[in-house]
């Protein structure tokens, strides 16, 4: 399954070949990256934070060895102790927003490899050949006749003789049919009717 | 389809936290990443570079303090595999991790940093607060910001600063500075010693794991290196 591979690179956020995918849902953020530079900024956030309040608490016990009664070293302490505090709550914040994001994308794992597990089995009881999977997982993740033929290095017509036999296999209409397959046990609720 | 979608995630979930327990992280959080490097850097910079004693030295020894804190903080605070937990410091199950890799065995995985490499950990902790403890001493504790203010005083042309120091070191008679001075240097060069170390340790062991430990402290793997994982 080759194409399946260079299919799951593609779907990385970060990998340039996914454009053509990508280009559907124009305006929607990699929610991998947006966690990231989060995390990253936090971090960055808590290193200047930690570098502030080392010198700072290096100036206050200068100023305790000098004169502990006078007002400008009860004013640094007391900000100096703000300060630690605000790092503390920083760090432990940080944390809390790390391991968030981790078990956010853990569950989105886990849901896509059971997705991806659930049609590849439809497909292996459609008795698809390989070649007709890789097109038919391509047609899934929404790449048109022209893109998947690019892909696999094929001619537009093989591509759409692929479809229409992968369509009579799983016995629906077409495209949309095909793709609602898989959908329809996600959304759960059955349509009203219009009787 | 007949179990709920929320029991299979968390049925799948427990799958995922079993895998994820024996593999240490594919990327390190960015306050472990910033803190390692920066140290690093500062260690580098310090020991190689600048002059001892100097404005840019002593600045880059504070900053080197305040991240070895705020690491040691986030080993209490930290996510799972950044804590001192992850990672205890036990020179038995060290050693017989070197015997392995000595000879050639693959290592096991581990959540967080490997036996030798948690050694490894606390021994540039403790020989890092040698450095900065005794690079305080010396310095009387001044803060940078006072280091520059002395050094502005004496470049106008008021000693003062100079004579008090002067003073500090003669009521010193049992030669406490002198053996300050001694123990940062010594410390400094074991600190280059275990970086040294540190670097054949990660080579030798990424070799034998087959997988870059380095590209976890960095940016993480490369896109296109998770595929293997899946069929």
């Amino acid at each position: 399954m080759t194409v399946m591979r260079a299919d799951v690179t593609d779907s990385r956020p970060d990998a340039p070949a996914s454009k053509g995918v990508r280009r559907a849902r124009k305006g929607r953020i990699a929610p991998r990256d947006a966690a990231r530079h989060q995390t990253a900024a936090l971090s960055a956030f808590l290193v200047v934070q930690s570098l502030g309040t080392v010198f700072f608490v290096g100036d206050v016990i200068g100023d305790l060895r000098k004169d502990p009664t006078s007002v400008h070293f009860i004013f640094e302490a007391t900000v100096t102790v703000a300060l630690v505090l605000g790092l503390l709550f920083g760090a432990f914040a940080l944390r809390r927003t790390i391991e968030f994001l981790r078990s956010q994308e853990a569950a989105l794992d886990v849901a896509r490899g059971a997705l991806s597990d659930v049609i590849a089995r439809q497909f292996q009881a459609w008795a698809l050949t390989p070649a007709e999977r890789d097109v038919g997982f391509l047609a899934l993740k929404g790449l048109d006749v022209a893109e998947i033929a690019e892909l696999r290095g094929a001619a537009h017509g093989t591509v759409r003789a692929q479809l229409t036999r992968i369509y009579s296999k799983a016995g629906v209409s077409g495209r949309a049919q095909f793709a609602a397959f898989f959908v329809e046990d996600l959304l759960g609720e059955g349509v009203a009717s219009a009787s | 389809m007949a179990t709920p979608r929320t029991s299979r995630i968390q049925a799948a979930n427990g799958l995922t936290g079993q895998q994820a327990a024996i593999a240490p992280p594919t990327l390190w959080d960015p306050v472990v990443r910033l803190s390692h490097w920066g140290i690093a850097a500062a260690v580098v910079l310090n020991a190689l570079i600048n002059e001892g004693g100097s404005l840019a030295h002593v600045s880059i020894g504070w900053a080197a303090m305040a991240l070895l804190l705020m690491r040691l903080v986030w080993g209490v605070l930290g996510p799972s595999e950044a804590r001192f937990s992850a990672f205890p410091p036990n020179p038995r199950t060290a050693l017989a991790h070197l015997r392995g890799m000595l000879r050639g065995e693959k290592p096991r995985g581990y959540p967080s940093h490997n036996p030798a490499g948690a050694i490894m950990v606390y021994a540039f902790w403790v020989v890092l607060v040698v450095v900065i403890g005794t690079g305080l001493v010396m310095t009387g504790g001044a803060t940078p910001m006072q280091v520059a203010a002395d050094k502005a005083a004496v470049a106008s042309g008021d000693w003062s600063a100079l004579i008090k120091d002067d003073g500090e070191k003669r009521d010193d008679p049992s030669g406490f500075g002198k053996g300050a001075e001694d123990v940062h240097e010594i410390a400094a060069n074991l600190l280059l010693i275990l970086a040294a170390l540190h670097i054949a340790g990660v080579f030798v062991e990424g070799r034998l794991m087959r997988r870059s430990l380095v590209a976890p402290m960095l940016l993480g793997a490369k896109p296109g290196a998770k595929t293997t994982r899946r069929k």
